[in-house]
């Protein structure tokens, strides 16, 4: 697929956008044949081009790719799925922007990963089709296990026995559920209760849609969300930013919004620097 | 930058000023400060004190975060504009345009940015606070999100929505037509449901 013709065609969701320049932007493609990459898309800001709307983040799109001296550039692109309804509500949005930043952040240019995109696509639509953060956990569950970093969950991470139904410690530098003898071995972690644990086992099974039909009270959910975060974030070098956008979000719902008088305006309104 | 240690300092710092400049290259940095050399020092003093004064007599409207010279700003002083009405824009720029339009007489609120999840740019970075303080008020009906119709224009409308739509403030989004000039068969769904849903009778 990588012959260097001068041109080539392949489908790909969006991860990222910046815009450069007047009315360009550099994209960054999570593609089926090509892995993933940048490329330039030439007065896409325009009102009037034709690529507008069918290079927005989070859209699966089919393009056409002309190779450049440095950067590629996008000379066709027609959408496959927009995932208009995943875009219209800002919780699975959200979700959906940190699965992209996740694939972004555990693949590397140019490199065909079929297992992460088609698992991509699996959770876009479920999300588009209204899947709840339970698919966000099944993204992560799954990322990890394709990119060999499979949570240990039958067995202690550390000196490998099996482990007995009842809470137990689950660690991310481990890499998965630690027995008690190896607790202290473990340099952090949080303990896990066994629905939850019985939850992260089935996901490994499941389909999506079989996935986020389980029913979980917020407390499993949270259970959930911070055992899969442990598990993701050792992989990781620095911080998501969607992860900082999302507790932003959090910190700001905090704020009384139109009950009280705690909100004060800024005295000498300086003119912000850019972002 | 290919600025080698031969050349002054001066020019050295100034060559990297413009090129900090958006959409100035290292080659029209170079010609940008060579041409500063050659003018008078009036010409210059006089580039040098618009600079200052950009800095030092421009702020931001207390009231609609819009630059301006004197606070409140000509918009929020303007008494015949409609005070029940608020369009949110993400720029300054913004406003200048939809005034050339004129179809509109209400007051403005200036984000100075957007919600952007892929950059990490949540709502503590941009001017959304000031907008509640205002609707604390009770003068301000609707509010209009004239947000840009790209993700992060949208997940800014759909924030500024779940924060104060309970509070029984109106929120509409500007309705969006087909880009003039665009061809149907070329638009993508997105933009053509936007445009079915915006329609108005005509
Ligand atoms: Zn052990
Ligand atoms: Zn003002």
């Amino acid at each position: 697929m990588t012959d260097r013709s001068r041109s080539y065609s392949t489908e790909g969701i969006v991860l990222r956008r910046r815009n450069i320049g007047e009315a360009d932007s550099i994209l960054t493609l999570f593609s089926l044949h090509e892995g993933k990459f940048d490329a330039v898309a030439r007065g896409v800001r325009k009102a009037k081009s034709r690529m507008r709307g069918h290079l927005e983040p989070l859209t699966r799109v089919q393009v056409h790719v002309a190779r450049g001296r440095s950067l590629d550039v996008f000379t066709q692109a027609e959408t496959i799925e927009a995932h208009r309804a995943l875009k219209a509500d800002l919780e699975r949005m959200n979700l959906a922007l940190y699965c992209a930043e996740l694939a972004d952040r555990f693949t590397i240019d140019r490199v065909e990963q079929r297992p992460i995109y088609e698992l991509l696509v699996d959770v876009f639509h479920a999300l588009d089709g209204g899947a709840s953060a339970q698919a966000a956990r099944y993204f992560e569950l799954h990322l990890l296990a394709i990119t060999g970093y499979e949570a240990q969950l039958d067995a202690c991470a550390i000196c490998r026995q099996k482990l007995p139904e009842e809470e137990t410690l689950i660690s991310g530098p481990a890499g998965g559920l630690v027995c008690r003898v190896c607790r202290p071995a473990a340099s952090s972690g949080r303990i896990l209760s066994v629905r939850a644990i019985k939850v992260l086992r089935y996901g490994r099974t499941a389909t999506i849609d079989q996935f986020d039909s389980l029913r979980l009270d917020d407390a499993l959910e949270h259970e959930l969300r911070a055992a899969l975060g442990d598990l993701v974030r050792p992989v990781l070098d620095r911080e998501l930013n969607t992860t900082r956008y999302m507790d932003a979000l959090e910190r700001a719902d905090r704020i009384p919004a139109l009950s009280a008088n705690h909100v004060q305006s800024d005295q000498s309104n300086p003119v912000p620097p850019e972002p | 930058m290919a600025e080698g240690s031969s050349t002054p300092e001066p020019i050295q710092r100034l060559v990297e000023s413009f090129h900090r400049l958006p959409g100035i290259g290292p080659k029209s940095a170079q010609r940008l400060a060579y041409h500063i050399l050659r003018t008078t020092e009036q010409e210059a003093s006089a580039l040098a004190q618009a600079i200052l004064d950009v800095k030092q007599r421009i702020r931001l409207c207390s009231q609609c975060m819009n630059i301006t010279e004197s606070d409140p700003c000509g918009y929020c002083r303007d008494e015949r504009r409609d005070r029940s009405v608020v369009c949110v824009v993400e720029q300054p720029l913004d406003v200048l345009a939809i005034e050339r339009s004129g179809g509109y007489r209400g007051l403005y609120h200036v984000l100075h940015g957007v919600l952007s999840p892929m950059d990490g740019i949540g709502p503590e970075h941009i001017h959304i606070r000031e907008l509640v303080v205002r609707l604390q008020a009770g003068e301000i009906q609707e509010v209009i999100m004239a947000t840009n119709p790209s993700l992060e224009g949208e997940a800014t409308a759909m924030y500024v929505q779940r924060l104060i739509g309970p509070a029984g403030v109106k929120v509409t989004r500007l309705a969006r037509g087909l880009p003039s000039g665009a061809d149907l068969e070329y638009t993508d769904d997105v933009t053509l449901a936007r445009a079915l849903e915006g329609r108005q009778e005509v």
